[in-house]
């Protein structure tokens, strides 16, 4: 389909793609303005694009009203482990899949494969029995192990097997005659060059555990162990009614390091994602 | 170095059996060739002395050790791949010296075997590049710098130039056959092309659907193909084929005209396959007549096409020949140069 | 040396199996055997009633409704997901200066935490928020978009695409630069017009790759939650209660764990019997796989 296109239909095209960008970007562009408006200003009609006054004491008052740092703190330590986690259990699981032999891989795969299909809110009760039987309500450890072990994980092992499956199997026989074993082949042939399926994995699985939201409000009940997802809808007034310009400033402070990283680093990204063996 | 030997080495995949027992015994120091049409069974017959492939049945044995259950780590072998299997995460000296580096050798050892690996390969200057900067031909000979490093006894080549392009493959193939003459190691070397084998090979092992077809030096298999396939598959261009009756020594073709006169040499009279190759139908004032079909000038040699006795056969003249289409030649073959092969074993006959 | 390798490979996938085991299917088989029950943890209750919940289930008088929005929610997120990510890709697999910058916008809503993107849909869909405000400027007085029952609905799954469709736009456009380009240039050869070039060579083409995301996306759109939490809490009325929402409200609002147990073996069941479905009709719509 690439073929030179006229200039006609060039500005055609750019004027239709920043059509379609407005909703994809407007909202977030709203949320880094607002959260600086005064909060009379964010009512206004018509809406201002870029703010007429600015007031940046609501980022103080995120802090004053939560223990908002201490939150930061839990989402990211927690995302990083269940990154970490996930990347060597399903790299691991996913080579054996795609490369060794063993009786019953087969029947084990599709166990495995299973969990594809149960998410994660058809077991949330049974866990959460669980879970309080082990006193760990109330802990960081259902957010940690469930995501690492449990269903989310399934589909990085997936994507590990595709890739693995695609890595010429003559690089490990090499390795083989060269003398290595098969702990040895992974560490050091296939899991150096398994870096873009890797990258996938650790993006999905970071971002699947920071957004999580219906776990943290299942077993977490005390503000200092809230993570962000949770935290942000706790700003609202003695009366529930939220309060606008707070929350716009949380959202924004939740948001913004993970689109900077994202934009600094887009091509890996994209690119990263596109490659996860989804293509059949 | 080392000896390898097959021995009734037999492999089947589920039901399927791909190798129906195969006995070869390599000498020390020799260059064997493994050749044969794709599927033919030559490159699981390698995988199986490498011990990439388990064996189904029979026994495989280097250096007088039976190795059937050692891992190929253990069988102090080497190989070279079809694609190469550069590590790509790895440079030149790293790809080269990693088995060693794995092996526990020194630093400074490592560094030695691969300096003086890459200077016999030409690879000093390229040490630190990494695969994909390289061109086919580097890549190529990496692969045999990673497997010489090492001082292996015997080397494994499974089709390792097929691919490069036809230019690079002609001096490729020179230097593996001048690397052999340094190193004097046992080689085994799998491919598809007679021509690698032919040049290549002390010995040259003919397969064919799991089985061996032929065992010999290169010339025997030219001069006294075993069967109709041997001779079919070696030579280029390939031997013709012509249905003949031979009756007290002669050899006639279908229409009754005489090829050649084999005199005692002949078989008992009856019907057989005759082949020729088509460098030896020389054209003279009388024989069997031969009307032109095709010219096609190559340069050195000329390939023409005649029809003979109804049946289609190539000729490869030395000289150029004002002859065209529709003309008729005459053509006979040396007595010495007569393949007959039984029409239904396909079995040489003379 | 094969054994070795066979040990090798159980202990690779040992800890994976072993979670799947503990976090998976022990709380699936759970689920049923609790589904078996009348369990009210607030009254402390936990007695055997075998089909007791599954007979309520099916005279529950909030179940049609609950199914009702769930499928046009699954169906009307799927079917702009889908269009909307083919529409998209298609665009940024043209030739054109700065593609890579609105590949990144396009894609930009998927790293915004996902809360954090609801909230701010929350305000703008306000009566007196920014879309009405805009709308307002071109004279349109716009809805109560979040307490409408029709535009409740809608809204939620336009949020939900907007935050997602990034994904299955990427796979789609590398599903696109993956087609030869030979073919197009076969066909323009042949004379072939771009429309019917697209219909003929590149859907079925990339049709593995629409229909692996078109499982992960129903799949995924069975369990949204927090949005509807944020956005609609299931509201106007059940307008918005979707199956995963009304099993939460269940089982941790009301707390009949035994009821929302029963409430997820019907989740699971519809998500398997989908998944299955669309595998068997991956044979007669997938013309090509690799």
């Amino acid at each position: 389909m690439r073929t030179e296109l006229s200039t006609g239909k060039k500005t055609a095209l750019y004027g239709l793609m920043c059509v379609l960008l407005i909703p994809f970007v407007f909202p977030t562009w709203w949320m880094v303005t607002s959260s600086v408006k005064p909060i009379s200003d964010i009512f206004a009609f018509p809406p201002d694009i870029i703010p007429r006054a600015f007031d940046f004491s609501t980022y103080s008052k995120v802090f004053e009203l939560q223990p908002f740092a201490r939150q930061y703190w839990n989402s990211g330590y927690i995302a990083a482990l269940v990154t970490l986690g996930t990347m060597t259990f399903s790299s691991m699981a996913g080579y054996a899949f795609a490369r060794i032999r063993f009786p019953g891989a087969n029947i084990i795969f599709m166990i495995v494969l299973l969990g594809l299909l149960i998410p994660a809110e058809v077991t949330i009760v049974p866990l959460f029995q669980m879970f309080n039987r082990l006193g760990m309500v109330n802990t960081h450890w259902p957010l940690i192990l469930v995501p690492i072990f449990g269903a989310p994980s399934v589909f990085a092992t997936f994507v590990m097997r595709q890739f693995f499956i695609a890595l010429p199997v003559e690089l490990e026989e090499a390795a083989r005659v060269d003398g290595l074993g098969r702990f040895t082949i992974y560490r050091k042939i296939a899991l150096p060059l398994a870096r873009p399926a890797l990258s996938a994995v650790a993006i999905f699985t970071f971002l699947h555990s920071w957004n999580l939201y219906l776990e943290p409000i299942v077993f977490i009940s005390t503000p200092e162990k809230f993570t962000l997802p949770q935290a942000l809808t706790q700003y609202t007034d003695a009366y529930g009614g939220a309060m606008w310009n707070i929350q716009l400033a949380a959202a924004t402070l939740t948001a913004l390091p993970v689109l900077i990283v994202f934009i600094v680093a887009q091509k890996q990204f994209v690119e990263g994602l596109a490659h996860t063996g989804l293509k059949g | 170095m080392a000896e390898v030997g097959l021995h009734s080495v037999k492999k089947s995949f589920g039901k399927v059996d791909v190798i129906h027992g195969v006995d070869v015994d390599v000498a020390d120091g020799e260059f064997l060739v493994l050749v044969g049409p794709s599927g033919c069974g030559k490159s699981t017959l390698l995988r199986m002395i490498a011990g990439l492939e388990t064996v189904s049945g029979g026994e495989v044995s280097i250096g007088g050790r039976v190795v059937n259950e050692l891992e190929p780590k253990d069988r102090d072998i080497a190989m070279v791949f079809q694609n190469y299997a550069l590590y790509p995460h790895m440079n030149v000296a790293k790809n080269m010296g990693f088995s060693l580096e794995h092996r526990g050798g020194s630093k400074s050892e490592i560094a030695e075997r691969v300096a003086w690996a890459a200077d016999i390969l030409g690879l000093s200057h390229l040490l630190e590049r990494f695969p994909k900067q390289l061109s086919g031909g580097q890549r190529q000979r990496v692969a045999m710098g990673r497997a010489i490093v090492r001082n292996p006894q015997v080397f494994l080549f499974d089709e390792p130039l097929s691919n490069l392009d036809a230019k690079l493959r002609v001096v490729m193939r020179s230097e593996i056959k001048a690397l052999h003459q340094k190193l004097k190691t046992t080689m085994i070397y799998v491919t598809h092309d007679q021509i690698e084998a032919m040049t290549l090979a002390d010995r040259i092992v003919v397969m064919h659907a799991g089985k061996v077809e032929q065992i010999g030096s290169p010339l025997e298999l030219y001069d006294r193909p075993a069967n109709r396939f041997v001779a079919g598959f070696i030579g280029s261009p390939a031997m013709n084929f012509l249905p003949v009756n031979v009756r007290g020594g002669r050899v006639l073709l279908a229409d009754g005209s005489e090829l050649a006169d084999l005199g005692a040499a002949a078989p008992p009279d009856g019907d057989y396959v005759c082949g020729i190759r088509p460098e030896h139908l020389d054209i003279g004032a009388n024989g069997a007549a031969a009307r032109v079909e095709m010219v096609e000038p190559m340069g050195a040699d000329t390939q023409v096409t005649v029809s003979l006795a109804g049946q289609k056969a190539h000729l490869l003249l030395r000289d150029r020949i004002t002859s065209n289409q529709g003309d008729t030649l005459f053509v006979a073959v040396r007595p010495a140069r007569v393949h007959l092969f039984d029409i239904r074993s396909g079995k040489r006959g003379n | 040396m094969r054994q070795r390798d066979a040990i090798a490979g159980y202990l690779f996938i040992a800890p994976q199996l072993i979670g799947i085991t503990l976090f998976v299917l022990v709380p699936l088989g759970l689920v049923f055997w609790y589904s078996l029950h009348e369990w009210n943890v607030l009254a402390n209750t936990f007695t055997f009633t075998g089909t007791a919940n599954y007979q309520y289930l099916l005279s529950d008088p909030a179940l049609p409704e609950t199914l009702m929005a769930t499928g046009i929610f699954s169906a009307g997120l799927v079917a702009f997901n889908m269009s909307l990510a083919l529409l998209l890709a298609v665009l940024l697999d043209q030739k054109l200066r700065g593609i890579t910058v609105f590949r990144t916008l396009f894609f930009s809503p998927v790293v915004v935490s996902l809360v954090a993107w609801t909230i701010v849909w929350g305000f703008l869909l306000q009566k007196n928020g920014g879309i009405n405000g805009m709308l307002q400027t071109v004279g349109i007085e716009g809805p109560n978009w979040l307490r409408t029952p029709t535009t409740a609905m809608i809204s939620v799954i336009v949020v939900q695409v907007f935050k997602n469709v990034g994904l299955n736009m990427v796979l789609f456009l590398a599903a696109l630069q993956g087609v030869p380009r030979e073919l197009y240039e076969a066909a323009r050869v042949d004379g072939i017009p771009v429309f019917k070039q697209f219909r003929r060579i590149t859907l079925p083409l990339i049709s593995p790759t629409m229909l692996l995301t078109m499982i992960i996306t129903i799949v995924g759109s069975l369990q949204v939650f927090a949005q509807i939490a944020i956005l609609t809490q299931g509201g106007p009325g059940m307008s918005t209660t979707v199956l995963v929402y009304y099993l939460y409200q269940q089982a941790f609002q009301f707390h009949y764990f035994g009821y929302g147990s029963t409430l997820s073996i019907l989740l699971f069941v519809i998500v398997a019997g989908l998944t299955f479905l669309q595998w068997q009709l991956r044979r007669r719509f997938v013309f090509y796989e690799n």
